[in-house]
């Protein structure tokens, strides 16, 4: 496999920009972003609300329009939704009103019977919803839930997954195993995945690189290469020292 | 007469006000029972003591009642039974409000949905609406009878004009207050414009809209009694008024009444029925 720096990046995004009307004022949601994000990168965009993680999110996935700038991935500008780039939603993303097993099979209408189910019912066993495939969202856990969006997702063997603080809705254990189901799946699938969030240690947990974001206007601050091997230990002098830095750069005193 | 009542009354309030003592779940059946016992006492007491003499130069003087109690309203049931008039007036009115509500249903809920999707929709059909729906359906009964007759579809037309705004309005609502995760997950999933409104908008839009349907429902019997009074002869409303004028049988109009009243608790039984079903049950939890 050759040095990524070789391989063109997957994601290029130049001057991408978002500006809002709010009655006769405009401002600015994202001031003008250059990213590069390679193939099979885990990349996390930290940073506040209000910072434009989720208004740049939106844009990479083609559901908003760009005030100026473009995104290209595969050298393709993004207009659109496409299944090949999915979208895993912090809420409301699945639909209460079919099961879990309909709702992984979504974006398999178009697959031969025999194949949809063998997919649907792979992606069962992969995120340990065996046993509930026929459950309705309001039947099950947050954690299940989320499980749900994220095979619904995987399912349709996208390039890249979006997901935006897929975990936010979930108690601090269940979010802990969820980030760690995460990393076992995106090294099965080798998948290219932009998390937004706003906890620095899921960040520094998950990603290989975090790109800091910060507010009025939401631009990026910093780029930080995580270096650390999997499974990661919280408590190295490594990992401290990134964790202090990261506060740093989002203005925030570490420790209450 | 009025003794035993006026002890009755007493003995019920008094079960009513000792039933704090009892657990929930004998409150749930005693309670019911007891309000019950208690309003009927009530209601015979009143009625008994509405009464006049009349005095007929040559004849005794007669004492008439003007409301009917309880014990005569029972045998008003007896009677029309028994020549099986309120069998064929109840089937009348019911044929009435399901043709009425069906048709409202059936234009009102893609219509609905129609104006809740698309935006141009929405501007072209909203106001119309928006006039339409104040206007008491009691209202179109002169146009309707002037361009039916005094007909079923007269009737059937006023039962349409009440049913039909709950469901364009309702169906409009749940589309537009929608999560936009689902119109977006569905996009980004590559479902064509039919399948987003086959297997997303509709079923997102369905908890609403059964509700907007009970409600219609409701309305369209409500509606039907009023109609059938003026714009037909026949039915549960003809019942109460040709009960008036002919003869002043009062008795024959609370039965009437009543049995209008527990046909409205079974028709929105049945439509409760349908929030049961696993693919809208997640509209009606209270989570």
């Amino acid at each position: 496999m050759p040095p990524q720096s070789e391989m063109p990046p997957k994601i290029v995004v130049r001057g991408l920009t978002k500006r809002f009307r709010r009655g006769n004022e405009e401002f600015t949601a994202l001031a003008p972003v250059d990213l590069d994000i390679a193939q099979g990168e885990l990349v996390c965009l930290l940073g506040p609300s209000g910072c434009g993680k989720s208004t740049l999110l939106n844009l990479l996935a083609g559901f908003d329009e760009a005030s100026g700038g473009t995104v290209h991935i595969d050298g393709e500008p993004v207009r659109t939704p496409d299944p090949r780039r999915v979208f895993v939603f912090q809420e409301y993303g699945i639909f209460p009103w079919a099961t879990v097993r309909e709702n992984i099979s979504l974006g398999l209408r178009r697959r031969p019977e025999a194949e949809r189910r063998e997919i649907v019912e792979r992606y069962i066993d992969l995120v340990g919803l065996r046993g509930f495939e026929n459950s309705y969202p309001g039947e099950i856990s947050g954690g299940m839930k989320q499980r749900v969006a994220v095979a619904r997702a995987l399912a349709v063997s996208p390039e890249v997954v979006f997901m935006d603080e897929p975990f936010g809705a979930l108690d601090s254990l269940t979010r802990l195993s969820m980030r760690q189901e995460l990393r076992r799946i995106w090294q099965l699938e080798r998948l290219t995945i932009v998390l937004v969030t706003h906890d620095v240690d899921e960040a520094l947990q998950l990603a290989d690189r975090v790109v800091v974001m910060t507010s009025s206007p939401g631009r990026i601050a910093a780029t930080i290469p995580v270096g650390l091997e999997h499974p990661r230990d919280v408590l190295s002098p490594a990992y401290g020292t990134l964790r202090k830095h990261l506060f740093g750069l989002l203005g925030v005193q570490d420790g209450v | 007469m009025s003794i035993p009542a006026l002890v009755t009354a007493v003995v019920a309030a008094a079960v009513i006000v000792a039933s704090r003592g009892l657990r929930q779940r004998a409150q749930a059946v005693v309670l019911p029972i007891f309000t019950g016992i208690l309003l009927l006492a009530v209601w015979h007491l009143w009625a008994e003591s509405t009464w006049y003499e009349l005095a007929t130069p040559g004849q005794p003087t007669r004492r008439v009642e003007v409301f009917p109690t309880p014990g005569r309203v029972l045998p008003a049931f007896a009677e029309l039974a028994s020549d099986g008039r309120i069998f064929r007036y109840i089937i009348a009115s019911l044929f009435r409000v399901a043709t009425g509500f069906g048709v409202a249903a059936l234009i009102g809920i893609p219509l609905g949905l129609y104006a809740g999707w698309s935006t141009r929709g929405g501007y072209a059909i909203d106001p119309y609406i928006a006039a339409l729906r104040p206007i008491s359906p009691i209202a179109w009964i002169p146009i309707s009878t002037l361009a039916f007759g005094i007909k079923d579809e007269a009737a059937i037309f006023i039962i349409f004009m009440g049913a039909f705004f709950p469901i364009v309005t309702g169906a409009a609502t749940a589309v537009r207050s929608m999560p936009i995760a689902y119109v977006r997950a569905a996009h980004n999933f590559g479902l064509r414009k039919w399948e987003l409104l086959r297997f997303v908008v509709f079923p997102a839009a369905l908890p609403q809209i059964i509700t907007s349907l009970r409600i219609a429902l409701g309305i369209g019997w409500l509606v039907v009694v009023a109609a059938e009074m003026t714009a037909i002869q026949s039915g549960l409303g003809f019942l109460i008024v040709d009960a008036r004028n002919m003869g002043m049988r009062y008795d024959l109009v609370v039965a009437g009444m009543i049995v209008i009243g527990a046909i409205g608790i079974g028709l929105d039984w049945l439509v409760r029925r349908l929030e049961r079903l696993d693919s809208v049950r997640w509209g009606f939890s209270k989570e």
